[in-house]
């Protein structure tokens, strides 16, 4: 699905990510970890093409994401309030995502449905635009915009930080849905080590741009990573 | 406590982010203002020979007081468009313990640090004390000064309370234009004239001091007028309007162009809901008013065309020059969002044409109102209209995809230059340059309307190749694509 070649990435002299090599298979849960400043953000960034990489390339289906549009049609991501419309309301962001991507608005309030749990009363009709918002309902506002695209890689930043536990509970749940149901490649960093080898399959731990750590999640995995971030 | 207050206000000035930055566009602007102030005085000073020049034979204080009047009524508008309310900065301290009464005060008097209070005083003192107090004594001079002073005050709150009622009830809004308006037509067809009713009063003034009260008292009741509208309404939720409910909208009209008609009610979204760029749409519609200013019958009779072309593209063409030099930027705090969405550039620019031509067009159907003073006027405005959506649409977007600095749309745009960059300077000169550069030749070698034609002419050409210019930009625009992107995630 997505191929690492070698792709380097430096600000101000200080190496930000330095990766040689890696492949994602179609179907992977991969969890990022890794303490502040190891390049998890700026890797996701180089992935959705957002900063211009010093050196390599990633290529998804084969095609470069620099060079290609192509990667937008099955891929969404939701990284920070960057990512949001601040003067629309939840509802109105909702069917412009959805509108991108082919979905109707009688479509779009059919997933809504779906997602009332989730919401908790306190995004749809709330009168507010989403500007106005908590950051955490932000945060529910962008990752079901992410689910709400129907795509092939979903790409989450910290999705675990700002979210309320239940919400947090919830949020494993779907992904552990997607995964399996619909074979999502899916990418999500956290520092909640517990959540993140309770939904991902393969475990990726940074450490000053570098993957210092690639495995699959066994038992073992969240003892060793607690001993890796030991004080 | 009033001077605690004041302080913090001087170190937010100085510690804010935009001040920091770009020692250049600080520099120019220190010399901006500075250039302004000393043309302020110098023209109050040279007041005496300038009218003597321009209005040869007429008696200099009867022009001066004519002048007056019109000079405040006009700084209404100014201050209208361009004053800024001075509301958020109140916000920390509601919470803590100082007294609602000082906050108003203070409120009150750091509105007062105003660059519109500075002007009519800088324009009429030296006036006022040389040739008024000269030949009148200094009684006469006096109650100028006091006038003047009390009729800026006077102005002050007037705007400050109107604005403030406008956040709270939009109608105020459309009355003001209205009355504004009104009055301003009223003038230009001479049903009455302000400048007579203007050197009527003043030069009562001159022999009547105690008349000088009229304005203290004006300004007595602006100023308690305001203060007790505060005094009820300094709850935050009030002033600001937060507690209104947002209502979803959406233009069905739209749906026909796809993510196009998406993209484009994303913008109108952008336009109506956000205070900068509101205040841009604004300036727009307050420009439709500059016809009365660049379209003068003399101009017209004496075949002043280029003038009144430079007046046309103007006039069709602010909301691009206003809107477009920020094509990109007014987006910059989801620029990341838009750009990892699924969402082709093309696209993206394309809705960024049909925006600037839609809103143009519909400001050249509503400034053809002026084609009511001579046909003329409608054919020069349609050659500017013509060269603004087909060549200044391409300026705009390629400058755009120059600019790397990024906008908070929610905060006011008087004075506020963040977001501006060498690229929108350039862009300035050539909103001049470009249209001279093609009238010109034609203009000389044959006569002004073979300028005016070659203009509208090569507007349409490049009308016609718009999709070919898009291709264009799109290009550009991914040459710079990643600098665009951090520019707008550095706040």
């Amino acid at each position: 699905m997505i191929t690492v070649n070698n792709i380097g990435k430096a600000y101000g002299g200080v190496i930000v990510v330095d990766i040689t090599q890696l492949q994602i298979n179609v179907g992977e849960t991969i969890g990022l970890v890794g303490n502040n400043g190891a390049g998890k953000t700026t890797f996701f960034r180089l992935l959705l093409d957002l900063i211009k990489a010093d050196r390599g390339e990633i290529l998804s289906k084969e095609k470069n994401v620099a060079t290609s549009e192509e990667w937008k049609n099955y891929t969404a991501a939701y990284l920070d309030e960057g990512f949001l419309i601040g003067y629309l309301t939840p509802e109105e962001y909702f069917y412009f995502t959805g509108k991108l991507n082919n979905r109707s608005k009688p479509d779009v309030d059919e997933f809504l449905k779906t997602f009332d749990l989730f919401f908790d009363g306190s995004i749809l009709n709330s009168g507010k635009y989403i500007r106005d918002l908590s950051k955490g309902n932000q945060f529910k506002v962008g990752i079901a915009a992410c689910l709400l695209q129907d795509t092939e890689i979903l790409i989450l930043d910290e999705p675990f930080a700002n979210l309320d536990p239940s919400t947090q509970m919830r949020l494993i749940k779907m992904l552990k849905e997607l995964q399996e149901q619909r074979r999502m490649t899916i990418f999500v960093s956290s520092h909640d080590l517990s959540h993140v080898t309770d939904v991902c399959s393969r475990i990726l731990l940074m450490e000053k741009g570098k993957i210092i750590k690639d495995q699959t999640t066994t038992e073992e995995t969240l003892k060793e990573l607690e001993q890796y971030f030991k004080v | 406590m009033l001077i605690t207050l004041l302080s913090h206000q001087w170190k937010s000035f100085w510690r804010s982010r935009s001040a920091g930055k770009g020692l250049a566009v600080q520099l120019f602007l220190g010399f901006l203002v500075l250039y302004l102030l000393a043309v302020a005085v110098g023209l109050g000073f040279y007041l005496n020979t300038f009218i003597q020049k321009t209005f040869p034979g007429k008696d200099v204080v009867l022009v001066f007081c004519g002048f007056i009047l019109y000079y405040f009524f006009a700084d209404i508008l100014m201050r209208f468009l361009l004053q800024d309310l001075p509301t958020l900065t109140i916000q920390p301290y509601l919470i803590q313990n100082i007294k609602r009464r000082q906050l108003i005060s203070f409120l009150n008097i750091r509105s007062l640090f105003n660059f519109f209070n500075l002007l009519p005083l800088l324009l009429f003192i030296p006036f006022s004390v040389v040739i008024i107090g000269g030949k009148f004594g200094a009684a006469a001079s006096a109650g100028f000064l006091i006038s003047i002073f009390f009729l800026t005050v006077f102005n002050h709150f007037l705007i400050l309370y109107i604005k403030r009622k406008i956040i709270v009830n939009a109608w105020w809004m459309v009355g003001f234009f209205v009355v504004f308006v009104g009055l301003g037509l009223c003038d230009y067809f001479n049903i009455f004239s302000l400048t007579n009713i203007s050197s009527i009063i003043f030069s009562k003034l001159i022999y009547h001091f105690w008349l000088c009260f009229i304005a203290v008292a004006l300004a007595a009741f602006s100023f308690i007028n305001n203060y007790n509208f505060l005094l009820k309404n300094l709850f935050l939720e009030d002033i600001s309007g937060k507690s209104k409910c947002r209502e979803s909208t959406e233009y069905a009209f739209l749906d026909r162009f796809g993510n196009m008609g998406e993209l484009i009610s994303l913008d109108v979204k952008l336009l109506l809901r956000n205070k900068r760029p509101r205040t841009a749409l604004l300036l727009s519609a307050a420009f439709l008013f500059y016809g009365f200013i660049f379209y003068k019958p003399e101009a017209i009779a004496n075949g002043n065309y280029g003038f009144l072309l430079m007046g046309g593209i103007f006039i069709t063409g602010i909301f691009i020059i206003n809107y477009g030099q920020f094509l990109f930027a007014w987006q910059s705090s989801h620029f990341d969002g838009l750009m990892a969405g699924n969402l082709h550039v093309r696209t993206y620019i394309k809705s960024k044409f049909f925006l600037l031509t839609a809103v143009s067009t519909v400001i050249f159907f509503i400034s053809s109102l002026y084609g009511l003073l001579t046909w003329k006027i409608i054919v020069i405005q349609a050659a500017a209209y013509f060269y603004n959506i087909g060549i200044n649409t391409v300026i705009v977007g390629y400058f755009a995809t120059r600019s790397y600095k990024a906008i908070d749309i929610s905060r006011g745009a008087t004075f506020n230059y963040q977001g501006l960059g060498a690229s929108q300077w350039i862009y300035s000169l050539f909103v001049f340059l470009v249209p001279m550069a093609i009238y010109l030749p034609f203009s000389l070698l044959i006569n002004k309307w073979a300028g005016i034609f070659a203009l509208g002419i090569a507007g349409l050409i490049s009308l016609l190749l718009q999709d070919w210019w898009i291709g264009v930009l799109t290009k550009q625009f991914f040459k710079r694509k990643y600098l665009i992107l951090q520019g707008f995630r550095e706040k």
